[in-house]
């Protein structure tokens, strides 16, 4: 029996934008199977290619891996014509441009459409392509702000509690694989394609949840607690021994109550009717956290999680980085592995850049039957020649004169 | 297994996705329905335990009335199985036999202990998609440990990157666990059905760790690279950076507005705005221009200015005005903010969905936009509301039958 194919094999994506949503959005589709094709367009090298800066691009594989990449600068009429002709051989189209940009390029999607009629688009925005915000600029790390999820994070009357990172740009990054999967099939089943326009605000939005029914139905804004949770105790992040070193407690049934009690070695306190029921626990929480804080304060993170995971109470130490690159139970999944990166210089062209090894986290689902490919990973434009000759036909001179005007670099 | 066309206007083909997951997956599920997938929900005869979590609309405690299981559920049909029993077990492999999907997040071994993990299910069906989302995944040496939100986002990392640097890490509000892991498996449910359907593939199994899931939402944060280059932990940073100044979010005269700058030229644009609005000179000092980490030695003063500039301004004027001068200011919003947000309005956001005990509310449903497929807007079950339908009338149970299974507390 013939060995199937990936799930997307033979379907191609091209993939025009920087940051962080929609190139993780590729790198999903990549690792399904399709041929994804990163269009770089902008001479002057996108902040992307630095990431982190003290690496100078050591991050860049976990968005990259497993795409085509090629560079063309689509200002050019010349650039602009070969753009055109990879939309003609392309299943999707997506980019992250908002309408501004791509109306300066000459980007106009019911052009795409004519030039290729069952393409499915994706446009992906910031705060949103169509609508009041549409011209609006935004930058990541904001937008978490915006979908109203900091303002239910960290103590009452704190200031928004911030993750330090663009946080809602992962939700729109997985949603989309989901849109354009579903926009192919569709297609397949009845000929008919999609445009679809996607922002980092309603992904973080979405997450708002069931607080949005509450607000409407009680008019109860969201409390903000902390670590806290309203129906359980102890509940909440406790010191351990070293540096900003925590383990997290969750003792969420009378069951695991008593495996708590029992894994710390059944102090009297335990037994006390101050804590007997979750009730009264809720009510004395200040005094049970100053008593959970005075065991864990005598542990390594590392023990307290074992000996209250042992006992069957959920726990876990706050991870650091280094717990997670020296983590043996991602180990034992094959989680992070070695990359490639090439050390990012504005002075050099990238094929004279410096070749680092490194790491990145592979495709979270394991999937049995077809599993997600890692993939190689490439340098910006190390796939002109294969896209540009063996995709799009075009001869060695084309290829040449097109470089020698600046259309490709 | 023949496919059938999405509806009109539906994005999914109908495909029959069962549902057996708890909050660690339950999201999979609703993104799935939302977007046209027959999705029924399998629920022990007494419900869902999130059916009882509180807060309820209208504050009446019910299980029909629960704002989590209502926003989480929406879309999907409601079938009552005791999978704990042997004739409960008969009755969802008959279930099983023609599903395209099952999705279940039960402790790992749990299903197996029952007879049902996919080993055993994918004789029934060998198209089967079965997806497992758990708090570290079914193989390794954490795969038995338990979880929660709090447990899922201290052992991702989230909470050491989240909240101020001299306080302890902090919790990021409503659950944040439950979206990275259910929105990687309603992908790779996506790419096992194209396998199966577009290649000519089997059914297959797909396991999400949520810690796994979860440590990729903070991908450019890199921390296991920061550990390995240099040997530093990423933390958290508070509401401000202290590298890229302005970065974060500042007091405005009514609430919290955003901001970043970044570039030169914003930077050039910001400290002409703040001049013409304070008349402080103080802030055209040539010492602070340049681009993202060059005012970091002066982070005190410029900040101080910055908030003296902000808190002249409500969030809504620094938001348009800054924009308008190609400067990013963003709102801080909170619930009562996202519902009258004129863009979200603007782009099919918004669902208004009646539900019989619960009344009409808006829902947010639509994570993209598009003029030729959109969310379904039906509202989350009610208990066992499908089982007449589906085990009446797809599995061809008699009446009589239904209710000695009621009877015996299988259904």
């Amino acid at each position: 029996m013939p060995h199937p194919q990936k799930p997307l094999a033979g379907f191609r994506i091209l993939e025009l934008g920087p940051y962080v949503a929609l190139p993780m959005t590729g790198r999903i589709l990549a690792s399904l199977g399709a041929e994804v094709i990163k269009v770089e367009t902008n001479k002057v090298l996108d902040e992307m290619n630095f990431i982190p800066a003290w690496s100078r691009g050591g991050g860049q594989p976990e968005f990259q891996r497993a795409k085509k990449r090629i560079t063309i600068d689509v200002r050019t009429p010349d650039g602009m014509e070969v753009f055109k002709q990879l939309v003609k051989v392309s299943d999707v189209f997506m980019t992250n441009f908002r309408r501004n940009i791509l109306d300066r390029w000459g980007i106009d999607f019911p052009e795409l459409r004519r030039l290729r009629p069952d393409i499915i688009l994706m446009w992906q925005t910031g705060l949103g392509g169509i609508g009041p915000y549409y011209t609006y600029k935004s930058y990541g790390i904001l937008v978490q702000h915006m979908g109203g999820v900091s303002l239910m994070s960290g103590d009452e009357g704190d200031p928004p509690a911030t993750i330090n990172t663009s946080y809602s740009d992962y939700h729109t990054g997985v949603f989309q694989p989901v849109a354009i999967m579903g926009a192919l099939l569709r297609r397949s089943l009845t000929g008919q394609p999609a445009t679809m326009e996607s922002s980092i605000f309603k992904s973080g939005a979405v997450t708002a949840g069931p607080a949005l029914l509450d607000y409407q139905s009680n008019g109860r804004m969201p409390q903000r607690i902390g670590n806290r949770d309203p129906f359980s105790a102890p509940h909440g992040v406790y010191q351990c021994q070293g540096e900003d070193r925590w383990c997290a407690i969750a003792v969420k049934t009378e069951e695991q109550w008593s495996a708590f009690c029992r894994a710390i070695g059944s102090p009297g306190w335990c037994g006390g009717a101050e804590f007997s029921s979750m009730e009264s626990r809720l009510a004395n929480q200040d005094r049970l956290d100053q008593l959970v804080s005075e065991w864990t304060g005598t542990q390594t993170a590392e023990d307290a999680m074992t000996w209250l995971q042992e006992a069957g109470v959920p726990a876990s130490i706050v991870s650091q980085g280094k717990d997670l690159y020296e983590s043996d139970h991602l180990k034992a999944r094959d989680f992070y592995r070695p990359t490639p990166f090439y050390l990012a210089d504005r002075e050099r062209p990238a094929y004279e850049w410096d070749h680092k090894e490194g790491i990145a986290a592979s495709n979270p689902p394991k999937l049995s039957e077809s599993p997600m490919d890692y993939g190689p990973y490439s340098n910006i434009g190390e796939d002109n020649d294969y896209i540009f000759k063996e995709v799009l036909g075009l001869s060695q001179t084309e290829v040449d004169r097109l470089t020698e005007n600046q259309s490709l670099f | 297994m023949p496919l059938e066309a999405p509806a009109d206007g539906v994005l999914l083909p109908p495909y029959r996705v069962l549902d057996l997951t708890g909050p660690e997956g339950v999201f999979c599920g609703k993104l799935l329905a939302d977007y046209g997938a027959d999705v029924v929900k399998i629920e022990p005869p007494g419900g869902d335990a999130t059916r009882q979590r509180a807060p309820f609309i209208n504050d009446e405690p019910s299980s029909e009335r629960s704002a989590y299981f209502l926003f989480y559920n929406t879309n999907k049909r409601s079938v009552t199985v005791n999978i704990e029993t042997p004739q409960g077990q008969d009755l969802f492999k008959r279930l099983v036999a023609s599903a395209d999907v099952l999705i279940e997040s039960f402790p790992v071994g749990y299903m197996k202990s029952l007879g049902l993990d996919f080993d055993a299910l994918k004789n029934t069906n060998s198209g089967l998609v079965m997806a497992s989302v758990t708090p570290f995944g079914q193989t390794g040496p954490w795969s038995g440990y338990r979880s929660s939100d709090l447990i899922s986002l201290a052992a991702s990392g989230f909470m050491q990157i989240t909240g101020d640097p001299d306080g302890p890490p902090m919790r990021q509000g409503n659950e944040q666990s439950h979206f990275p892991g259910a929105q990687y498996a309603a992908a790779a449910i996506m790419g096992a059905l194209f396998y199966r359907d577009m290649q000519g593939g089997e059914g297959q199994h797909i396991d999400v760790s949520q810690q796994e899931a979860m440590i990729t939402y903070y991908t450019d944060a890199h921390p296991a690279l920061a550990w390995m280059q240099r040997s530093e932990n990423v933390t958290r940073v508070g509401t401000n950076s202290t590298l890229v100044i302005p970065l974060g979010a500042y007091p405005s005269s009514d609430g919290w507005i955003s901001a970043g700058i970044i570039t030169p030229r914003e930077w050039d644009n910001l400290s002409q705005w703040m001049y013409e609005v304070t008349g402080n000179e103080e802030i055209l000092n040539d010492d602070y221009k340049g681009g993202n980490q060059d005012r970091a030695p002066f982070n005190d003063i410029i900040t101080a200015l910055v908030i003296d500039f902000t808190t002249r301004f409500t969030s809504e004027e620094l938001f348009h005005q800054g924009q308008e001068r190609n400067l990013v200011f963003i709102p801080v919003n909170t619930v009562s903010d996202l519902l009258i947000d004129p863009q979200l309005e603007a782009s099919n956001f918004w669902f208004d969905i009646d539900h019989a005990e619960a009344g009409g509310l808006r829902y947010p449903l639509g994570v993209f936009d598009s003029e030729e497929v959109s969310p379904s807007s039906n509202p989350a079950p009610h208990l066992g509301q499908d089982n007449e339908a589906i085990l009446g009338g797809e599995l061809g149970l008699s009446e009589t039958e239904l209710s000695d299974l009621r009877s015996q507390g299988v259904i």
